[in-house]
């Protein structure tokens, strides 16, 4: 497997970045910060794809919005990503725009049968456009909606299916919106269809401030907890092992201490389990 | 498929009412009875909301220096909600933030701080715009031809303003002379953004200088903007030296191409 556990790419480590040994390590970006014309941001990019596969992560697509999507932004990401030529490009099962507007988090939707024809035109659209495979990432949810027709695993295996789309498997993501909506985290791990998965993301999560009953939020501001590391291990036993990224997006920390976090999810893929007692 | 196939009514009607409930907390009670959903979207507010912030913290930098974290933030609340980010590209939201702040309350008694954003808006242009060579000064000596225009760099963004702005933004840089704003002189500012290579640039220019860009923006021949600019008593060998060290003009084959006939 040539790429293993990788970081989200952080401008300020890009010496660092260019300059690891690491067997396996590979970066992702948000594609949205590079889609400019020129500058210092697009070449440490540039220079890194020289180096190391890059990932592009976009957070605008809007797959799940009812309105196709929206063709600048498609034709943007088109054009970075013919120039990035990434190893992966990925975007969320949820929506950010509405009458032009672009509310930028992960909302969420009822699963139905209708939502599914429309993310697939959507993903059909991306993919047709881009040439490329889409991978397709489950949201943080933080409270059950009315009206849902089939569960996360069965939508987005069906989406895979038919669309020829790859799943992008936010581990930190199961967990979270488990402890929010009150479902068991282990077997929604369990649910996931393993061969159509083409790429892992680990994260730390943070509670909001209500005494009462805490939300978890998809905060992206701390090392991976232990008890994603577990989720993750169950998954890796089940499925063998997958591109891993470890995010984080706020409070970023120097680039050995990522480093470390991305060792141990490179440990558990490569060595296995049981060689690992560090969490 | 196509759209007509395609059972979007439900799907559209939650997403408006999702939407709205996002965006009027009131009116969110009354769609949505179940409290968890009420914080569901308080939570979805909220992140939004960071984001936004976030964007233009980064974009503004010196602008939030001068106003202190709270006004900044207080400030950026009131833009978000009357112009939330349209384009995903967040790393370029904020374009109105200088005409807003011109007509923010809290800041009336600091007019320079709306020039100081129209600066910070030109940064963040001139850092994401096209890379290209800039016309150096033995590039310009080898072209030169009186009847030539001279192409603006695709980095290279000027105006005026109604206070020392650049020279307020260079005095927060890094590496800034500790006394840089004890030294200030309260005068309207002409400035130039550039972007030679890959660190921006901004200097404060006089008024022929920048009567020299407009005129190259225009099309004019270096004999031209040459005139217009020695009217106004410059000594153009020097402003264009100073113009060439910033990297305004564009180097190679647009110089030739510009020729006037």
């Amino acid at each position: 497997m040539d790429m293993t556990a990788g970081l989200g790419f952080k401008t300020e480590h890009l010496e660092e970045a260019l300059t690891s040994r690491a067997a396996g390590l590979w970066f992702e970006v948000h594609a949205e910060n590079y889609m400019v014309e020129g500058g210092p941001r697009l070449a440490a990019l540039l220079a890194l794809r020289e180096r190391r596969p890059i990932s592009l992560h976009g957070v605008g697509l809007s797959i799940a919005s009812v309105e196709p999507p929206a063709p600048e932004h498609l034709a943007r990401l088109k054009t970075l990503a013919d120039r990035i030529e990434p190893a992966a490009v990925s975007d969320h099962l949820a929506w950010q725009r509405w009458e032009g507007g672009h509310h930028a988090d992960f909302l969420p939707f009822p699963r139905t049968e209708a939502a599914l024809d429309i993310v697939v035109r959507n993903v059909d659209q991306v993919q047709v456009t881009l040439k490329r495979p889409l991978l397709v990432e489950n949201p943080s949810l933080y409270a059950d909606l009315p009206g849902h027709e089939m569960g996360e695993a069965e939508f987005l295996t069906q989406l895979a299916q038919r669309t020829g789309c790859g799943l992008l498997i936010d581990v930190n993501n199961i967990f979270v919106s488990a402890a929010n909506l009150g479902f068991k985290a282990d077997a929604r791990i369990d649910a996931i269809a393993g061969e159509l998965v083409g790429e892992i993301h680990l994260a730390g999560h943070s509670k909001d401030s209500d005494p009462a009953s805490p939300l978890l939020i998809d905060s992206h501001d701390a090392g991976v907890s232990d008890a994603v590391w577990a989720l993750y291990r169950r998954l890796i036993a089940r499925i063998g092992p997958r591109p891993t990224l470890i995010e984080r997006d706020d409070q970023i920390p120097a680039f050995d201490v990522l480093m470390a976090e991305r060792d141990i999810a490179q440990s558990i893929m490569i060595e296995g389990d049981d060689r690992y007692e560090y969490v | 498929m196509n759209m007509s196939e395609l059972n979007i009514s439900e799907p559209a009607v939650f997403q408006a009412t999702f939407a709205q409930a996002l965006a009027d907390e009131t009116a969110a009670v009354e769609m949505f009875a179940d409290p968890a959903i009420a914080r569901a979207l308080a939570v979805h507010r909220n992140t939004s909301a960071k984001a936004a912030h976030d964007a233009l913290a980064a974009n503004y930098p010196v602008l939030r220096t001068l106003v202190s974290e709270d006004s900044f933030a207080g400030c950026a609340q009131a833009f978000v909600a009357s112009h939330p980010p349209r384009d995903p590209r967040l790393c370029l939201y904020g374009e109105d933030l200088a005409a807003f702040v011109a007509a923010y309350g809290p800041f009336s008694q600091a007019p320079y701080l709306a020039d100081v954003a129209t600066l910070e808006r030109l940064v963040t242009e001139a850092l994401f715009a096209a890379d290209a060579e800039p016309l150096d000064g033995a590039g310009f000596a080898r072209a030169l031809d009186l009847d030539l225009a001279l192409t603006l760099h695709p980095t290279v963004r000027f105006t005026t303003v109604a206070s020392p702005a650049a020279s307020i933004w260079l005095a927060h840089q890094p590496g800034a002379p500790p006394d840089a704003l004890e030294r200030l002189v309260w005068i309207d500012e002409a400035l130039v953004v550039s972007r030679p290579g890959m660190a921006v640039q901004v200097a404060a220019i006089d008024s022929s200088t920048l009567v020299f860009l407009k005129a190259c923006q225009s099309g004019a021949t270096v004999a031209g903007a040459a005139l217009a600019a020695a009217a106004l008593g410059a000594d153009v060998s020097a402003l264009v030296a100073t113009l060439i060290t910033a990297g305004a003009f564009r180097a190679g084959l647009d110089l030739t191409l510009a020729r006037k006939t």
